[in-house]
């Protein structure tokens, strides 16, 4: 397969990522450590005839990006963990009204204003969760500067696929670094864009909310003479606010299983040098990285690790989990931040006496830290 | 060549990370692996900011220089050098701008020091200071020897606009000379 080589940063790689997966509008509110990703989508995009606007705030910017998605454009915004805060409600809105968009959050320690400069992983819980209500989040994290390109292509497939937000995770560490990576061509990523569903029979004959039990609404853009009514209210075929028993009911449970019933679709994770691992470290993001380094040092010392690392954060890979911590006792979760996917993987191997390796001070894990635990188990 | 650690370290504003870059980019054109990260404060001018560079054949994971393993550091701010200092292993290469840092005695059984003031020769001999991060960058090299003098400069070159080819390739000599100079000592 042919690829090209680009030498950059996340955040940019992230950026390009979009414009190249066919985004039209960005809108945004920069914010440190991702502030880049806006940095370069707004020299893009005015290229290519796209939009990028800086609005007042996340919470405005989120909004404008939820009105171009309505209006048939793919999507995105950027931010970090601050800004996810900010913009949570409107993701729920985005959940409810199923838009389709993509918001990339490059992390930083929290909680509030935290250590806007460092790395940190604090941020797993918020982006299963960011709105209240009931609604499956779809969460992928970039684990090396290729996938912050790959995972930002996949995430708007998935967000126009699904109809709804999917987040994209960088964090600090593999935002800013600058490196090699190794992309598929344009042509490729041209040609695995899937757009969005459309409506094409007579305009009174169209229900965006009437579908199938585990099928996303089919949002035609506005303004082509299809219409229906936008809310975040619970709502009927049409858009109209609802409080139809019926009704409600089963549109929040479209909600779960347009996701729930179709998690293989979403699943990714790697699995390195696993086939004869006798210790299972699990990491993602930037924290993979030291944990590939750990795994050298430690398979010079004759200790058999390996290295299990979602991508798709949620849904989780629970079942792979389980398959690998049903046959390794020694597991060790290695995170930024005090065990949020720790508790994920308790959850899913149905074991508590899952280790872990924290840090929460905006400093990075180490290779020898890591070394050092195994060792300990 | 072996795996090569080096760590830049100034305060914000200064652009030290360029010259990061210019190393990663200029190893990974010789085909092989280049990395650079950078720390730095939330107070974004003046605050203490660390560049590492790895270099290597084969490919790099973990981005950051491990403390204890850097065997060249540069430094133009005196609370970076206090702070990062001890990252460098023991008997490698410091180089310090005299006018901004002053190791202590003791520093200087530990470590190589060689002192260059590379603010003052961009400022005064280039004629724009902006320029510090170009001399660095040659006496890092010629110091290290880490990479092919022709590639570095030709990615130097491709990362500074036109207009200031000229003066980015006097930095470059410059730095060359003094770095020569101090290791002849």
């Amino acid at each position: 397969m042919a690829t090209r080589e680009i030498i950059s940063t996340g955040n940019e790689l992230a950026a390009i990522a979009g414009v190249d997966a066919g985004c039209t509008f960005f809108g945004g509110y920069p914010l440190t450590p991702s502030s880049e990703v806006m940095h370069v989508i707004s020299d893009l995009l005015p290229k290519v005839g796209g939009t990028c606007i800086q609005m007042e705030d996340e919470i405005a910017a989120i909004c404008a990006v939820i009105g171009a998605g309505m209006a048939g454009k793919r999507t995105m915004t950027g931010t970090s963990g601050p800004g996810m805060s900010l913009k949570a409600e409107n993701l729920g809105l985005a959940q409810m009204a199923e838009v389709p968009l993509v918001c990339v959050n490059v992390m930083r320690g929290g909680p509030s204003t935290g250590l806007p400069t460092r790395v940190s992983q604090g941020d797993i819980l918020q982006s299963k969760n960011p709105s209240h209500g009931d609604y499956k989040s779809i969460t992928l994290c970039a684990g090396t500067l290729a996938e912050c390109y790959t995972e930002t292509v996949r995430a708007f497939n998935i967000a126009d696929r699904f109809m709804q937000p999917v987040i994209v995770l960088l964090d600090e560490t593999i935002g800013h670094m600058h490196g090699k990576a190794e992309l598929p061509t344009l042509e490729e990523v041209k040609a695995g864009i899937v757009p969005r569903k459309k409506f094409d029979g007579p305009a009174e004959e169209y229900f965006p909310y009437e579908c199938e039990h585990d099928e996303p609404a089919v949002l035609n853009p506005m303004f082509e003479g299809y219409r229906y009514h936008f809310t975040g209210l619970h709502h009927d075929k049409n858009g109209f606010p609802t409080e139809e028993i019926e009704t409600c009911r089963k549109l929040i449970q479209r909600l779960e299983d347009k996701v729930a019933l179709h998690e293989e679709e979403l699943e990714s994770y790697e699995e390195f040098m696993m086939d004869d691992a006798e210790v299972m470290i699990i990491a993602y993001g930037s924290v993979s990285l030291a944990a590939k380094e750990s795994i050298r040092h430690l398979r010079a010392d004759g200790i058999k690790a390996g290295l299990f690392r979602p991508i798709t954060i949620w849904p989780s890979p629970a079942k792979k989990i389980k398959e690998h911590t049903d046959k390794i006792e020694k597991v060790l979760v290695v995170e930024l931040n005090i065990g949020q996917f720790h508790s994920e993987v308790q959850r899913a191997s149905s074991r508590l006496d899952i280790d872990g390796l924290f840090k929460v001070n905006g400093r990075p894990i180490s290779p020898y830290e890591i070394v050092n635990k195994v060792k300990e188990l | 060549m072996s795996k090569t650690l080096m760590r830049f370290t100034g305060v914000g504003g200064q652009g030290v990370l360029l010259a990061g870059e210019i190393f990663a980019a200029a190893k990974i054109k010789t085909g092989g692996y280049g990395l650079k990260t950078a720390t730095y404060t939330s107070q974004v001018r003046g605050g203490p900011t660390v560049v590492d560079i790895q270099l290597d054949d084969k490919e790099i994971y973990y981005p950051y220089a491990n403390d204890g393993e850097i065997s060249f550091m540069l430094s133009v701010a005196q609370v970076s050098y206090n702070s990062f200092k001890d990252g460098v292993q023991k008997g490698g290469t410091i180089v310090i701008d005299p006018n901004l840092v002053k190791p202590t005695d003791e520093d200087r059984k530990i470590w190589n020091i060689y002192e260059i003031p590379i603010i003052t020769i961009a400022k005064e001999e280039v004629g724009n200071v902006i320029t510090q991060s170009v001399v660095a960058l040659a006496i890092a090299n010629t110091m290290m020897n880490a990479i092919d003098k022709d590639i570095l400069i030709e990615t130097m070159l491709s990362k500074v606009p036109a207009k200031v080819h000229d003066v980015n390739k006097v930095a470059y000599s410059l730095g060359e000379k003094y770095a020569k100079e101090a290791m002849a000592k």
